[in-house]
């Protein structure tokens, strides 16, 4: 399974009835749909939904055919010059993609990203980039 | 078994001496105990690297010509205090840039000139008839001025608190960024490494111990500010020369709607001099405690929750009511080691000796509040009764309300008095003219409340933050309890 980062703007979800009509979309790949989180930001509804790994891309290709924004993954970069490895930015990602390696240095997984940019703000250094 | 400085420091000539850092001394003493240990190891050395706020430099630039003597003058558009003579100043490290604000400040500004950077120095006078200069625009360089002494009123805390939030909204303090409903934690401090937890009777800490400090060497020159050695929470007044330091243990930090500060490197050789200092150097994560607290309260006061260990906050995550919290530093482990690393190499090579402390460090000082004269209001003191309409009833109502209480805002509750919503006039007007009749419709849902013991300097803040004028009052069951309005803090 994939954890997949998806926000349904504002404009595009009007009521339950658009909502079911999305889910509807995901579902109609006979998969089960496992939402993790669910939180309203500031341009629509962020969803966490894990899905297998063999329906990414057809998803990713019908969500977006409906307006649905997906995230990309792996949405930010680590600038090793700037960061001093003090880990204020751990505890804010959800996915454990900002981790400590066995020297306590930062390690950013690519792989686990979501690019939810919680992270974003947390750093002092301006070491963490939106790519 | 004792030893003296003398002694230790003719080995460190001899190249005979015998360091470690403080993480290696736990598992030397916990192998062949206390006597053997304190026979063995001559120095054990830590480190921290942290978010200092009390720290920053003089500097002196020299005169001009024809001179001047500066009333305000800005170093790369950060203001600097000078309150001294002409030419001295003083830069601290969470003063913001005119400019940039929050993205760059006084500890950025120390570390681009330990770099060798070009810093531009602004300045001006209301001149005298000995410094008749009035204004002046130049660049310098670390080399091209005189003296450049970093002097940290308050570094090096023994420990530090773990914090959360238990309030609704992300809060951006100097620990960090806090989600809402405890939704992680932030620590600081270097646990077994911390200088001041190695040495917590300040027995070879004090006015004149020589230590690492940003990179170069430097002193303790007294407590610090704030030094409360009696709650575990002693701090350091630190001074070294900025011209041998080095920017990897000197850098300046941005903290998100908080401010700036300056990440400071520094370490203390501790002589074990005796068995007592044998264990106390051997000190680990599992004995040092601090407390979590709540920053969701904002008070000086603010409540604990419960102590936690440094090597349960190593781990990832907490437990906190039940919950796992993830749970991350504020201050680098990474850089805390090399630092006793570096500081271990100077002295095994020769290059670093110790000396006796001219004077102790006091031990049973406290930490006092400051004194405030007038009466701090609360919440409480200046709500008034909120107008209360319950959710299923009708607009009409509602604009009845708001006509004969001359009230803005009508608080939506169930039967229960549990808040459910706010209605203003402006929502009664708009729906009016949109022609709608349900409440529904218009309610606001999310409201952003306030509560009985706030100061009212917070629920101002609150109000200015979210472009409101009013926020209901409610008690911890979300009941509603009153109101207050913008026109009560005036
Ligand atoms: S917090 Fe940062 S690193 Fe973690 S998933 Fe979100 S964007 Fe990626
Ligand atoms: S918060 Fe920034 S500086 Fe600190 S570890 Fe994360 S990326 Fe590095």
């Amino acid at each position: 399974m994939t954890v997949m980062n998806i926000t349904l703007p504002f404009g595009v979800i009007k009521d339950i009835s658009d909502y079911s009509r999305f889910i509807n979309e995901i579902l109609k790949f006979d998969i089960t749909l496992n939402i993790l989180k669910f939180s309203t930001g500031t341009s629509g509804i962020n969803l966490l939904i894990d899905i297998p790994d063999d329906k990414i891309k057809s998803i990713t290709e019908s969500l977006k055919k409906n307006n649905i924004i997906v995230n990309k993954k792996g949405r930010i970069i680590i600038d090793t010059e700037k960061c001093i490895d003090c880990g204020a930015c751990i505890s804010l990602c959800p996915t454990d993609a900002l981790n400590f390696d066995s020297e306590k240095r930062l390690k950013f997984y690519y792989e686990r990203c979501i690019g939810c940019l919680l992270c974003l703000d947390s750093c002092p250094r301006y070491a963490i980039e939106e790519m | 078994m004792t030893k003296t400085y003398n002694e230790i420091n003719q080995k460190i000539k001899s190249g005979e001496v015998v360091v470690v850092t403080a993480e290696e001394m736990i598992k030397i003493v916990e192998e062949d105990g206390i006597k053997v240990a304190a026979e063995d190891i001559d120095v054990v050395t830590t480190g921290t690297f942290g978010p200092m706020c009390s720290s920053g430099a003089f500097l002196n630039f020299g005169h001009s010509d024809p001179p001047i003597k500066f009333e305000h003058l800005w170093l790369n558009d950060v203001k600097a205090y000078h309150g001294n003579a002409a030419v001295d100043c003083y830069i601290g490290c969470t003063r913001m840039s005119d400019v940039r604000r929050f993205e760059y400040g006084g500890g950025h500004v120390i570390e681009d000139l330990v770099s060798g950077k070009s810093i531009r120095l602004r300045g001006n006078s209301y001149t005298t008839d000995c410094y008749p200069l009035a204004e002046i625009d130049t660049e310098f360089t670390l080399d091209e001025i005189n003296q450049a002494i970093l002097l940290n009123p308050r570094n090096a805390y023994q420990r530090y608190v773990c914090a959360v939030n238990s309030s609704d909204r992300s809060l951006y303090t100097y620990m960090g960024k806090l989600l809402p409903h405890y939704g992680n934690a932030h620590y600081a401090g270097a646990g077994c490494l911390s200088p001041l937890s190695n040495d917590p009777d300040y027995e070879t800490i004090g006015i004149g111990t020589k230590i690492f400090l940003g990179g170069g060497s430097g002193y303790i020159i007294g407590e610090g500010t704030q030094h409360s050695p009696t709650n575990q929470f002693g701090t350091l007044f630190v001074k070294g020369d900025l011209k041998q330091m080095n920017s990897e243990y000197l850098r300046g930090v941005s903290f998100e709607k908080y401010g700036t500060s300056l990440f400071v490197g520094l370490g203390i050789p501790i002589p074990i001099l005796n068995e007592g200092l044998a264990k106390k150097t051997a000190i680990s994560d599992s004995e040092l405690l601090t407390d979590i607290v709540d920053y969701g309260i904002p008070r000086r006061d603010r409540p604990k929750l419960r102590q936690i260990t440094y090597e349960e906050l190593r781990n990832e995550y907490i437990e906190l009511n039940g919950k796992k919290v993830k749970c991350s530093s504020m201050s680098s482990q990474y850089y805390a080691r090399k630092i006793a690393e570096t500081l271990k190499k100077w002295i095994q090579e020769g290059k670093f000796f110790l000396n006796q402390p001219a004077e102790t460090l006091p031990t049973d000082t406290i930490f006092k509040p400051m004194k405030q004269i007038l009466e701090i209001k609360f919440v409480k003191d200046l709500k008034r009764k909120a107008i209360i309409c319950y959710d299923d009833c009708e607009l009409k109502t509602i604009a009845k309300r708001i006509i004969n209480h001359n009230m803005n805002h009508i608080v939506i509750t169930d039967r229960e008095n549990t808040l459910k919503g706010i209605v203003t006039s402006f929502d009664i007007t708009k729906a009016i003219a949109e022609e709608k009749t349900d409440i529904k419709e218009i309610i606001t849902k999310k409201v952003i409340t306030t509560s009985d013991n706030d100061p009212i300097d917070v629920a101002a803040r609150r109000m200015k933050q979210n472009y409101i004028s009013a926020l209901p009052v409610i008690d911890e069951n979300k009941k509603v309890v009153g109101i207050i309005t913008s026109e009560e803090l005036i």
